[in-house]
């Protein structure tokens, strides 16, 4: 079986139902495939390309029948759907055909993307959008390209973009020892905020290594074990500084 | 954080091990050696008075509310007048047995072979239903796990919710006194029914004046004790434990502590008069609410201290315990008395019904974490926000309390019962998760039947797997069943069979509890009782409910149905034979089609194919029930509860298509099998809410287990809370969580004397972790735990 990924369909790594922590209440995530960037820590690498034995085929129609089973709890818990990756946007004429559909449906979307797309052309899909989650990996281009193999440049330009949309938003830090988990860079990040979208909101995910046997299965190699979780003492003392430059820090925890 | 005060009756009950006191039996059995020839009513009243005239009495160190029903803080009674030939037999091994050990000496144990249980050979409830049980249904229902009714013939059968509204708080014991013998003394005995009513409204006389005598001889023992105590804080409790004796339950209470105190005289009376399961508190926020305000009004209670006597009475609540036989134990696992309280939900008059002290028992159960009572709450569509949080910061706190039921679904469970609409609304919880009414005689947890020996019946040629006796019906050989619908028709003719059997148990029971064991006690706590002039058992209450009749193991069957269908008549991997074969077998050398199996669609996840041969299970199950009438004329009634049964009725089953190994535990209630949901709670709540949860009155249950994680911070138990109201919406009556991880359970299994309290959810109902036996234990590390999100 080999499809297309267009309006009818596309590839996704998985649909979670019962997701509790990207977005308000009860969610849907639609874990899609595909990703433009490669980064050393990733959790979900069978997401880099479509087509991988962790991924599927699957069609709108099926993915919007098995929502609708969920809509009882979305609506009780203010819940909804969130896209994400992969990178979500990675597929856009499956991801646009979805989100209306489920725009239609009056469900609360929610996006999480790493930024690097270009924005005229999925600008239509995230002004339906009622969250955006955005990744802030690194404020420096060079070190952003050492560890997601792409500069940083287009992501940032896309985060000022998307503010402008006037959809709440959400900035997702992965927090990493050994990448970007200190004061120093943390510092820029918020300086960075302040300056150039001032309403959106901060959220820190500290890195886990739940995804490395993703990568067994996948034949890929390892992340470097160098990478570590940042304790909460540190974690704290970045949420102290973040709110010292007026950035308000939000954990859907 | 509970007061010092509360912590130092908690250590003490906490520390103490359920023993047996035989002193009730011994008073019961003297008095019947002095009545014989009189009339069975008044013989038993006669023997509940003497019990209060004579049994030792004991305030507990730094207790608040009083009295006991024996010498020991855990305390198990005995009554030999339902059965004592199971204690004869087994009592040598309480201490050791796996589940419920009791303390017992080898001087008590000579005393019972010596003075009390030569009295009671040939009379006892448990030796006339065997001698009158007919032979084919003993067969099925005696001991075997198939059919079981046991706790209605060893034990007696409680499942009553004392009038507080209208009855005790209103009359007190006093009024109820004064008022059945205007009645007996209107009444002339120129009829049938005039002399039993007499008889009626005397043992009632009889068994009011025996806990009016009792209360009033702690009132004396408390001042005793007062006059003795050197501390003045102790003196001055003592007193008020005197004066509170003195007033309840004789005269309705006047105050929050009195009305306290009297629900504890009621416990008292019903466990001295009969033992008995499933005795419930009721709608304890509705009742005490007005005394609380008034009290906090009139300035003479503040909240810190009503709360501690509230925690008090859980502790009292939590020091009785149940003696039960140890096949009793596999079932009500965790000496537990089912003694059902609940809070929330709404008034007759449909407003919402929360108040402070909804808030406070739910309180008192986090704080002294004790296992009783059964802490159910009430849920409506538009329960308070507050209330929700309440609720789910409980469930957070992993003490698998508190129940939690859809109060509209409860009121329908009701009304196809043939409540009237007002009493309907007014329900609360008897038991484990059986919608009830004070004004109800109702046997809730009548018979378990195995749904899992339907099935291996059909498979087997009526046959048990385990042990080869032909106890169903006959069956051709599996092999020669050509089509999926012939394997279901055989399943359901040997299920038509089961309950068939259950029913005849049932009546059996129900007569001869007239004959033997009429209620006076219980009867004088329900109002329609003393209006007519009859026993509870006589059909005396104002709604008699046909007995609930339980089945076990519906995931198992529903599971394996879909597997028969599926991997012999679709995908043609396996043969009729070849399948059986592996059942026999206990999938040894099957190890490839037991993957296949248990690979196949499963019960609890949300998929249609599999759901809908549970429905149509649960469908004709009420049907076939339906159609029975009980000795009142009521129609049966059935539910899908848990209790622990689901271990004993596993235990007898071998190997089920479903992939389930031999002699491991069937399913509970409406819960998917255990690790077999594998999507997530959300889907297996819409599994479970196919089952058309309001036809099955008598109650339905489901347990999840949910990892702590995901109700640790308020963002997490407001999504829970959203889930409950998504079930409730889909028409599901119950669920209940255990939300404690894995790894503290192993834990404390290894280190049981660090986890005397943790409290887990059984099925039904929560009990100490600790006080489960080892195989209920793992049975409870097994259920899936949704951690993923």
């Amino acid at each position: 079986m080999d499809n297309k990924t267009d309006a009818q369909g596309g590839y996704i790594l998985q649909l979670q139902n019962f997701s509790v922590n990207d977005g308000d209440g009860i969610r849907t995530t639609i874990f899609m495939a595909g990703c433009p960037l490669r980064c050393a820590w990733c959790a979900n690498p069978e997401g880099f390309t479509l087509k991988n034995p962790m991924t599927h085929y699957v069609t709108v129609e099926v993915v919007v029948k098995k929502i609708k089973k969920q809509m009882i709890f979305y609506r009780n818990s203010g819940g909804g759907i969130t896209f994400s990756g992969g990178e979500a946007t990675f597929q856009p004429d499956f991801l646009r055909s979805m989100v209306n559909r489920m725009y239609d449906m009056g469900l609360h979307l929610a996006i999480e993307t790493c930024g690097y797309f270009s924005f005229e052309e999925v600008y239509d899909i995230l002004q339906k959008m009622d969250l955006i989650f955005m990744d802030m990996k690194h404020m420096d281009s060079h070190q952003h390209l050492t560890w997601t193999q792409k500069e940083n440049t287009l992501i940032l330009e896309n985060i000022q973009k998307v503010s402008t949309l006037g959809i709440p938003m959400v900035l997702r830090i992965p927090t990493i020892v050994g990448v970007n988990a200190s004061m120093e860079h943390m510092k820029s990040v918020f300086e960075w905020m302040e300056s150039t979208v001032p309403h959106a909101k901060l959220e820190f995910l500290p890195y886990h290594r739940f995804g490395e046997y993703k990568y067994e299965q996948l034949r890929l190699k390892l992340p470097q074990t160098s990478f570590e979780t940042p304790d909460d003492a540190l974690i704290k003392a970045f949420t102290q500084l973040a709110q010292q430059y007026g950035i308000e820090v939000v954990s859907y925890r | 954080m509970v007061t010092p005060r509360i912590e130092k009756i908690r250590q003490n009950y906490i520390n103490s091990k359920p023993a047996i006191s035989y002193h009730r039996a011994a008073i019961w059995t003297e008095s019947h050696k002095r009545t014989e020839g009189e009339a069975i009513p008044i013989r038993r009243a006669k023997a509940f008075y003497d019990t209060c005239a004579q049994l030792k009495l004991t305030i507990f160190e730094g207790e608040l509310i009083v009295g006991a029903t024996g010498e020991f803080r855990k305390c198990g009674i005995l009554t030999p007048e339902f059965s004592w030939t199971w204690v004869d037999r087994e009592m040598d091994s309480f201490d050791t047995r796996p589940q419920d050990p009791y303390v017992m000496t080898e001087e008590q144990r000579k005393y019972v072979r010596e003075h009390i249980f030569p009295y009671w050979k040939g009379k006892s409830l448990e030796e006339h239903f065997l001698a009158r049980l007919p032979k084919e249904t003993a067969k099925v229902v005696v001991d075997t796990g198939i059919v079981d009714n046991d706790s209605k013939w060893r034990q007696a059968v409680g499942e009553i919710t004392p009038d507080y509204q209208d009855v005790l708080f209103v009359k007190g014991f006093g009024g109820i006194l004064k008022e059945a013998e205007e009645k007996y003394n209107a009444l002339d005995n120129t009829s049938v029914e005039n002399s039993k009513k007499k008889e009626f409204y005397e043992s009632v006389m009889w068994t009011s004046k025996g806990i009016i005598l009792y209360a009033n001889r702690y009132a004396d023992l408390a001042l005793e004790m007062a006059k003795e105590e050197k501390d003045s804080v102790r003196k001055a409790e003592l007193t008020q434990i005197a004066a509170n004796c003195r007033r309840v339950p004789e005269h309705p209470p006047t105050t929050f502590y009195e009305a306290l105190q009297f629900i504890w005289f009621t416990q008292i009376g019903a466990i001295l008069s009969e033992n008995p399961l499933a005795l419930n508190p009721g709608r304890f926020d509705q009742y005490m609410n007005p005394y609380y305000q008034a009290d906090i009004k009139a300035g003479t209670l503040n909240p810190e201290f009503a709360q501690e006597l509230v925690d008090a009475l859980w502790l009292k609540y939590s020091e009785w315990v149940w003696t039960i036989s140890a096949n009793t134990a596999d079932y009500f696992a965790g000496y537990n008395q089912f003694q059902n309280l609940t809070v929330g939900g709404r008034t007759r008059d449909g407003k919402d019904a929360t108040n402070d002290v909804t808030f406070m028992a739910l309180k008192a159960t986090e704080e002294v974490k004790t296992h009783q009572p059964g802490l159910s709450v009430r849920i409506h569509a538009d329960a308070p926000q507050e209330f929700m949080n309440a609720v789910t910061h409980l469930v957070s706190v992993g003490t698998g309390f508190p129940a939690i039921h859809n109060d509209s679904v409860g009121y329908q469970m009701l009304l196809n019962a043939g409540y009237e609409p007002e009493d309907a609304r007014d329900w609360n919880n008897c038991g484990c998760v059986v919608p009830h009414f004070r004004k109800t005689g109702e046997w809730t947890a009548a018979v378990n039947v195995n749904f899992g020996s339907a099935l291996e019946f059909a498979l087997n040629e009526g046959k048990t797997r385990l042990t080869n006796q032909k106890i169903g019906l006959d069956e051709k050989p599996a092999k020669e069943f050509t089509s999926y619908a012939e394997v279901e028709n055989a399943f359901y003719k040997q299920f038509a069979n089961l309950c068939k059997h259950a029913i005849i148990a049932t009546i059996e029971a129900q007569r001869l509890h007239q004959e033997m064991v009429p209620r006076p006690f219980l009867s004088s706590c329900i109002e329609e009782c003393m209006i007519q002039g009859q026993d509870l058992s006589m059909g005396g209450a104002k709604y008699n409910i046909g007995p609930v009749i339980t089945g076990i193991g519906l995931a198992v069957v529903a599971n394996s149905l879909m597997a028969i269908k599926k991997l012999v008549f679709e995908d043609k991997v396996t043969t009729m034979e070849e399948l059986c074969n592996a059942l026999a077998a206990d999938w040894e050398g099957y190890e490839e089609l037991r993957k296949l199996a248990q690979a196949a669609p499963k019960y609890g996840n949300d998929n249609d194919e599999v759901d809908n041969i549970a429905r149509e299970i649960c469908n004709f199950y009420y049907r076939e029930i339906h159609q029975y009438k009980d000795i009142n004329g009521a129609a049966f009634n059935t539910a899908f509860m848990g209790i622990s049964n689901y271990l004993p009725m596993g235990k007898v089953l071998g190997a089920t298509p479903c992939g389930r190994k031999a002699k491991e535990p069937s399913s509970e209630g409406v819960s998917p099998y255990v690790g077999t949901d594998t999507s997530t709670p959300l889907a297996a709540m819409r599994s479970a809410a196919k089952m058309n949860q309001e036809m099955h009155s008598g109650g339905t249950l489901l347990n999840l287990r949910l990892n702590h994680d995901l109700v640790a911070t308020k963002r997490g138990q407001a999504n829970l809370g959203a889930m409950i109201q998504s079930f409730f919406s889909l028409g599901a009556f119950h669920v209940q969580f255990n939300t404690i991880s894995s790894e503290i359970l192993k834990k404390a299994q290894q280190n049981p004397e660090e986890y005397k309290d943790l409290l887990v959810r059984v099925a039904g109902y929560s009990t100490q972790f600790v006080n489960l036996s080892k195989s209920m234990q793992d049975a409870i590390i097994a259920r899936t735990a949704h951690a993923e999100f």
